[in-house]
């Protein structure tokens, strides 16, 4: 492959099919904000799950209601899946969301897709499953809990605030694989490589 | 390299594991694993700082899934507080060491193209 060579053009900052850059810090700073919080709140939870802390604070649905989810039959069973509270399992999840949006430069989209796809997976699937889980739990405990459904609407937030650096990542990929037509080029390109084609793709907008 | 000084805490935090959790369900299981472990990881992540053994931050991903399986299969779900300590602290691990040590840098083959670029 060689060194990169210089070409015609220069990079442009914003991210087909946005016309801003998606990957900015500008963009990427508020999404780790609110993961944090999250973060900070599914840790509390655990620390009761865990039983740490005595009580939940809920000003809305009292402490009842939150502990009888925090401590339903479905919340005992995932701590049976998965080794540690769900709470837990949640708080590692947004961690990562803000540890994967801290990653990486400002043209991360272009340069290390894979981060910007491990950040999508961490964000989108995972983020869906676990807001639509809580709803789930609610409904079928019929007991309301303040804080759960407070980083239910954060997951969708992020959701929202990241799916543009994904999608542009994507798009670049499925722009470099139309003109290259080589799994091994896509492949070097995903993990962060040079290639002259991807070169060509960065310039072109 | 904030990933790696991450890791050195958390490196730091499994060998204090045996003190935190002492007298705890069969902490003896895991005691071990927790000081051996802890020790890998803050070898590994200090050296990552030495550019020839940048990539000795992998040993750290095999290191954060051991300790998460281990902690996962060592016992009965839900386990011991150490194993699910072991779990929490492997995922927490495997987010950090699957970052390259200079993540907020564009990747070095990219590095001239974009000079170039930029004219």
């Amino acid at each position: 492959m060689g060194r990169p060579v210089a070409a015609e053009g220069t990079h442009n900052d914003a991210a087909p099919p946005w016309d801003y850059n998606p990957s900015a810090w500008s963009q990427r700073i508020p999404i780790c904000v609110l993961a944090m919080v999250a973060f900070f709140i599914a840790t509390y939870m655990a620390l009761y799950q865990w039983r740490l802390i005595d009580s939940v604070w809920d000003p809305v649905f009292g402490c009842a209601a939150t502990q009888c989810v925090l401590d339903s039959d479905v919340s005992h069973r995932m701590k049976r899946w998965f080794g540690i509270p769900d709470a837990a399992l949640g708080a590692v999840a947004y961690l990562g969301d803000a540890v994967f949006g801290l990653a990486g430069s400002t043209e991360r989209w272009r340069y290390r897709p894979w981060l910007v796809v491990l950040f999508g997976i961490d964000v989108i699937p995972l983020g869906g499953v676990s807001a639509i889980l809580v709803f789930i739990q609610t409904t079928v405990l019929g007991e309301w809990c303040f804080l759960c459904l407070v980083t239910a609407v954060i997951s969708l937030i992020l959701v929202y605030w990241a799916y543009d650096e994904v999608w542009a990542s994507l798009l670049f990929l499925r722009r470099v694989w139309r003109r290259s037509r080589s799994a091994r080029v896509l492949w070097t390109v995903f993990r962060g490589g040079y290639h002259p084609v991807a070169d060509a793709v960065a310039r072109e907008h | 390299m904030w990933t790696r000084t991450v890791e050195v805490m958390l490196g730091c935090w499994l060998l204090v594991t045996p003190f935190v959790f002492r007298g705890t369900e069969a902490i003896g299981n895991y005691t071990a694993n927790a000081v051996v472990s802890g020790a890998l990881i803050i070898i590994a992540s200090t050296l990552s700082f030495w550019h020839p053994l940048r990539l000795a931050h992998l040993l750290t991903l095999l290191v954060a899934l051991w300790l998460a399986a281990h902690g996962y299969f060592s016992a009965e779900r839900p386990g011991p507080p150490a194993a699910q300590n072991e779990i929490t602290v492997g995922l927490t691990l495997l987010l950090f060491a699957i970052l390259p040590s200079e993540s907020n840098k564009v990747p070095v083959p990219w590095r001239g193209s974009r000079e170039s670029g930029r004219g």
